[in-house]
């Protein structure tokens, strides 16, 4: 008996780890996400008091609109006339002024590779004019005084091995140039800024090379035994509110937000998914193991109650062992998500962050937060088997029952699982209709509760279907495998479902990505008529003068280069695309409803027809667009076309583009080669234009359209790896309840084998059993995931993902691996079973 | 695995096979359980033997080592010393897959309680072990096992469905399904009542002297032991004495003799 009460411990052990275990990975990713996020903004709001301690004042221009969402280099403070330094310095208490500049500067190293630009800027900078304001700390030689010099990041100098006196060519929105390194600069401690690489200038040669002639883009002030707040007010009022006047400290801080809204941001968003994907898929696994915990205690219970026990003190029993499970598996939460965020920081620190020393920060709120999330979600998911508890008759106590059944289905679980379906569907349309994606988030998590509540009607008949092969194939041990797997459905049912989360959200991103994969090659097939595309090899573009060398060449025939900005119309900020209007149209396959298509040096813009309908607009009216740089711009709108995957809903003319922007590199150049022309011949051609332009890279029709699918692929990779850890939760929940029922089912196993079944056949019989929850799990949450594909898909027809594609051989490779996880989830129970003492398991008290 | 033949009809007595008669055998049997000062005998040193084609009981006190005996000669537990045979086969000498397939094929059991499995009906549960064997049941010999337990008609049922005396005859059943050479029965009566007992040592008498089965039963009931062939009385780990066409009224004599 001894012996018996000391497994039941370790089991209880086991029981508690495993659940444990499901709302650690959740907290722990809840809490590193805020470690993260809070270490990384401590760290630039760090940085950014270093880089502009010495700036007591910034005048910029005041905010409008960033100009275009890609690259790093596009700022929403537009440049301000050079003059107006000489006008901030007259000011009394300022004691120096200097204009800063930056703007699109890429070094190249001595393979002939670009540094940098596959993720943080490539920043090119103009050096300080007055040596007392400097942003730098200068580690090596001196500030460029040269046109022919530069300074670079120490980050620079040390990954490519620049130093002082060496020559360096500089890819700039103009041909490509090469300077002498004349100095190397660390930013405040760090080696560059958070991964930007820098590329200083003489202050008239970044006027010239960083396309600002005439302008800064602000101008920053060193103040002279004033205060920095008295210093901006009297700025201010010097320039008649002119401009955007801040104090330096207000600046570091505003920097160093938007850097964090920017990524870091992004990076907790992306943490708190994936936590709350792992809290859900819990709750499943924490409410399934306290209900057999309830239910293996039945007599225990009934005991209670027929002693005197009150449902009260009943349910705060369970719901107290819950609490207490979630708390202390919490506590392990946040320890772990510390680790998960120091990890993620130096993995982030090895990906060329370079971000300056800081200690990871775990915020009273971080613990407060996590702690919280863990405790409620375990109570949570435990008030159904504990108000199950509290219904324990006190009869049961008398009974000898073997097992409790279970499985009896009541009409509120209809109601809950339709109510939850109905409302997660309305939400998911409603959502989907209006873009608005939390309102389709919580219409999935509807969908996918309902169906997790309706489940338990569907396991019996699904284990039945599934379970079929085994019991053909391996007689008993695979007949009592299935039946096992029926025998209590609402036990099935939330194995299952917690199973099904993961897949169902893995196979909405199959079906997604599978969707864009076909319907992008489809609009090539259809639309895409040329032969070569050259594309930037991060996300900077590259220079125009790119699409202009390649004119030159007598084997191309057309020759169009993309641009993409953003412009606002009556306030709302809309995008564009820029281009030689008449190839474009031609290479396109553009079809024009009404007007003509200007020739490529000409002026206007064009628009989709849909569009000018819904604006109202028709040929040879003028569009008041406001441009970041210019202000509002009276274009003409030259024609109007059929909607094109390519074209976009505004097409403007590339002089316009070049009057009206102030970032103006190219993104995509298109070109078809002059027919006649063999493949080998065009290619060879454009070889030596493309090596002077190391961050571009030239792709024909096919590769191009191969890169898209493989980005395309990429992406749809990255999520599916961090989805899995919700796959992992669940198959630990199916090795708990498998483990759970194996325990309870030690009587019954016992005489399976004292009648002579093996072990081997035992192991069978669990095993199979394990396959058929996952498979149940795998098949409910594909069908899920194939219907959150196709609603999405229907929803973004518009964008051009006009194809529904599942991809069934992948979609079935799921449920094959889920199959596989449900035998890796049951080789502890299965061998727990099979090495069951016969005797011991087969004795009466 | 060779050692062990497939089962057959009725096998202990044929030529060639030591100990003619014996269904099943223990000799020197010795168990031990615990270790140092909490060392307990449970067997000590007890030799006896079952023939082939009687009903035999074993009685005793708590503790005489009766539920021991039945489970190391029946191979569900090991044995510190002595040899235990099943027909020819010496048990000692086999592994856990050995003795799991000796179970299965030339052994029958009936427990007290939970002998059903619950997913399963009852006819399923008759011939789990053949199902587990993966062989074909013999009809005849099904039908009739079926008749001496009178279930026929609950054959579909699942065991939830079924009465206490019901469950207990379909263990019997089936323990004969597979015509084992020896079955083995510890406690079968005990969760019964009288009249269910009673139907249920019925079945078991007459597999014996109607189907031509052995049958060892552990027992503490005098009324049970009544219905065997013979009685064999065990105390601290010995044979205390042995009683052949036992009564319930001699039997409880003689226990009381033993001074229980």
């Amino acid at each position: 008996m001894f012996k018996a009460t000391l497994r039941s411990l370790t089991a209880h052990k086991l029981r508690l780890a495993l659940t444990s275990l499901a709302v650690v990975l959740g907290v722990g990713f809840v809490a590193g996400s805020f470690v993260l996020t809070d270490t990384l903004n401590a760290t630039f709001v760090r940085l950014f008091k270093q880089v502009d301690g010495g700036v007591d004042v910034r005048v910029r221009s005041r905010s409008t609109f960033t100009e275009q969402d890609r690259g790093g280099n596009s700022s929403k403070y537009q440049p301000v006339p050079e003059a107006l330094v000489e006008r901030v310095r007259q000011v009394p208490g300022v004691e120096a002024v200097t204009g800063d500049i930056s703007g699109f500067a890429q070094m190249v190293d001595r393979s002939g590779d670009v540094i940098g630009g596959d993720g943080p800027p490539t920043i090119g900078a103009a050096a300080s004019q007055d040596q007392r304001i400097s942003r730098l700390n200068l580690v090596d030689g001196r500030l460029p005084a040269e046109s022919g010099e530069v300074a670079i990041d120490a980050g620079t100098a040390k990954d490519a091995k620049f130093g002082v006196g060496d020559r360096i060519k500089v890819l700039l929105r103009g041909p490509a140039e090469e300077f002498t390194v004349s100095g190397v600069v660390k930013v405040g401690s760090a080696d560059n800024l958070a991964g930007a690489t820098l590329a200083i200038f003489e202050p008239e040669t970044a006027h010239r090379v960083l396309d600002r002639p005439g302008t800064f883009d602000s101008v920053d002030v060193k103040a002279g035994g004033v205060s920095q707040t008295v210093l901006r007010d009297r700025i201010d009022a010097a320039l008649g509110g002119e401009y955007d006047v801040i104090t330096g400290e207000k600046l570091a801080a505003q920097e160093a937000q938007e850097v964090s809204n920017s990524f870091v941001k992004f990076i907790g968003i992306a943490l708190g998914i994936f936590a709350g994907v792992a809290l859900l898929v819990g709750t499943f696994l924490i409410s399934n193991t306290f209900s057999i915990i309830v239910a293996s205690r039945t007599r225990e219970l009934a005991l209670l109650r027929a002693l005197g026990a009150r449902r009260r003190q009943i349910l705060v029993s369970v719901l107290g062992e819950a609490a207490l499970t979630g708390l202390v598996s919490s506590a392990v939460g946040v320890g772990f998500g510390y680790l998960v965020a120091t990890g993620l920081k130096a993995l982030l620190a090895a990906f060329g962050g370079n971000l300056p020393e800081s200690a990871t920060v775990l915020a009273a709120r971080t613990v407060i937060v996590a702690l919280v999330v863990g405790v409620v979600v375990t109570v949570v998911s435990s008030i159904l088997p504990a108000v199950r508890a509290t219904r324990v008759s006190p009869m049961a106590a008398l009974r000898d029952s073997g097992i409790p059944s279970g499985g009896h289905v009541s009409a509120a679980r209809i109601v809950v699982g339709v109510a939850f379906l109905a409302l997660g569907g309305a939400g998911l349309g409603f959502g989907l209709s209006d873009g608005d994606i939390t309102l389709v988030g919580l219409g999935a998590l509807g969908i996918l509760i309902g169906v997790a509540v309706l489940a338990v009607f569907l396991a019996r008949p699904m284990a039945r279907v599934i379970g079929f092969g085994p019991a053909r194939l391996f007689n008993l041990p695979g007949r009592l495998a299935r039946d096992n797997a029926m025998r209590n459905p609402a036990r099935t049912a939330s194995t299952a479902a917690a199973l099904m989360i993961g897949l169902a959200l893995v196979t909405f991103v199959a079906v997604l990505s599978a969707s864009i994969k076909v319907s992008l090659e489809e609009s090539f097939d259809r639309s895409f008529a040329a032969d070569y595309v050259v594309t930037g090899r991060g996300f900077e573009g590259f220079s125009p003068e790119l699409a202009a060398e390649l004119r030159q060449l007598p084997e191309l025939s057309d020759v169009v280069s993309l641009a993409a900005g953003q412009w606002r119309l009556n306030g709302d900020t809309t995008s564009l695309t820029a281009t030689e209007l008449s190839s474009f149209a031609r290479l396109f396959n553009l079809k024009t409803v009404a007007g003509t298509v200007p020739p490529d040096d000409g002026s206007g813009l064009m628009v989709e027809e849909e569009k000018a309908k819904s604006n109202g607009w028709s040929v040879g009216d003028l569009v008041p667009m406001e441009f970041a740089t210019t202000g509002v711009q009276q274009v003409a709108l030259v024609a109007t076309y059929e909607r094109s995957d390519f074209a976009g809903e505004y097409l403007l003319a590339a002089a316009d583009f070049e009057r009206n922007f102030a970032s103006r590199l190219a993104q995509i150049v298109v070109v078809k080669a002059d027919e006649g022309v063999v493949a080998g011949r065009s290619r060879l051609a454009m070889a030596p234009v493309l090596e002077a332009f190391p961050n571009a890279e030239l792709k024909d029709q096919a590769q191009f359209k191969a890169s898209i699918t493989a980005s395309v692929n990429q992406i749809q990779g990255l999520i599916t790896v961090l989805l899995a850890l919700a796959i992992v939760i669940a198959v630990l929940g199916i090795l708990n309840t498998l483990a759970l029922s194996v325990l309870e089912r030690t009587r019954e196993v016992g005489l399976l084998r004292a009648v002579g079944m093996s072990r081997r056949q035992t192991r069978r019989m669990i095993r199979w059993e394990a396959v058929i929850v996952a498979v149940i799990g795998a098949v409910l949450g594909v069908s899920v995931g194939v219907f959150f594909g196709w609603a999405v898909v229907r929803a973004i027809h518009d964008t051009g993902i006009t194809t529904l594609s599942v991809p069934g051989g992948q979609l079935l490779g799921y449920v094959v691996i889920a199959g596989v996880l449900g035998v890796l989830a049951a080789v502890f129970p299965a061998r727990r079973a099979a090495r069951l003492n016969v005797l011991a398991a087969i004795a009466y008290e | 695995m060779t050692a062990i033949p497939q089962s057959g009809p009725p096998r202990a007595s044929s030529p060639g096979v030591p100990r003619a008669g014996s269904a099943a055998a223990a000799v020197d049997l010795v168990k031990v359980y615990g270790s140092g000062a909490t060392v307990v005998r449970a067997l000590d040193g007890l030799s006896i033997s079952f023939p082939a084609g009687r009903f035999s009981a074993i009685m005793g006190p708590s503790g005489s080592g009766k539920s021991t005996l039945m489970h190391c000669v029946a191979g569900l537990d090991t044995v510190t010393d002595g040899h235990v045979f099943i027909g020819d086969i010496d048990l000692t000498t086999l592994d856990d897959a050995r003795l799991t397939l000796l179970r299965r094929d030339r052994v029958g059991f009936i427990f007290q309680s939970f002998n059903l499995i619950p997913t399963l009906t009852a006819y399923e549960n008759i011939v789990l072990p053949l199902a587990i064997a993966g062989r074909k049941p013999d009809k005849a010999w099904l039908d009739t096992v079926v008749d001496a337990v009178g279930i026929g008609d609950r054959l579909k049922h699942r065991p939830s469905e079924l009465s206490g005396g019901q469950q207990q005859r379909v263990a019997g059943a089936r323990a004969l399904a597979s015509r084992p050479e020896i079955i083995f029965a510890d406690e079968p009566t005990g969760n019964l009542d009288s009249r269910a007992s009673s139907e249920m040592l019925g079945f078991m008498r007459r597999s014996v002297s109607e189907l031509g089965q052995t049958i060892v039963m552990v027992t503490h009931d005098a009324t049970a032991a009544g219905y065997a062939d013979q009685v064999v009385f065990l105390a601290d780990g010995r044979v205390a004495g042995e009683m052949e066409a036992p009564t319930a009224e001699r039997v409880l004599d003689r226990l009381k003799a033993m001074g229980d």
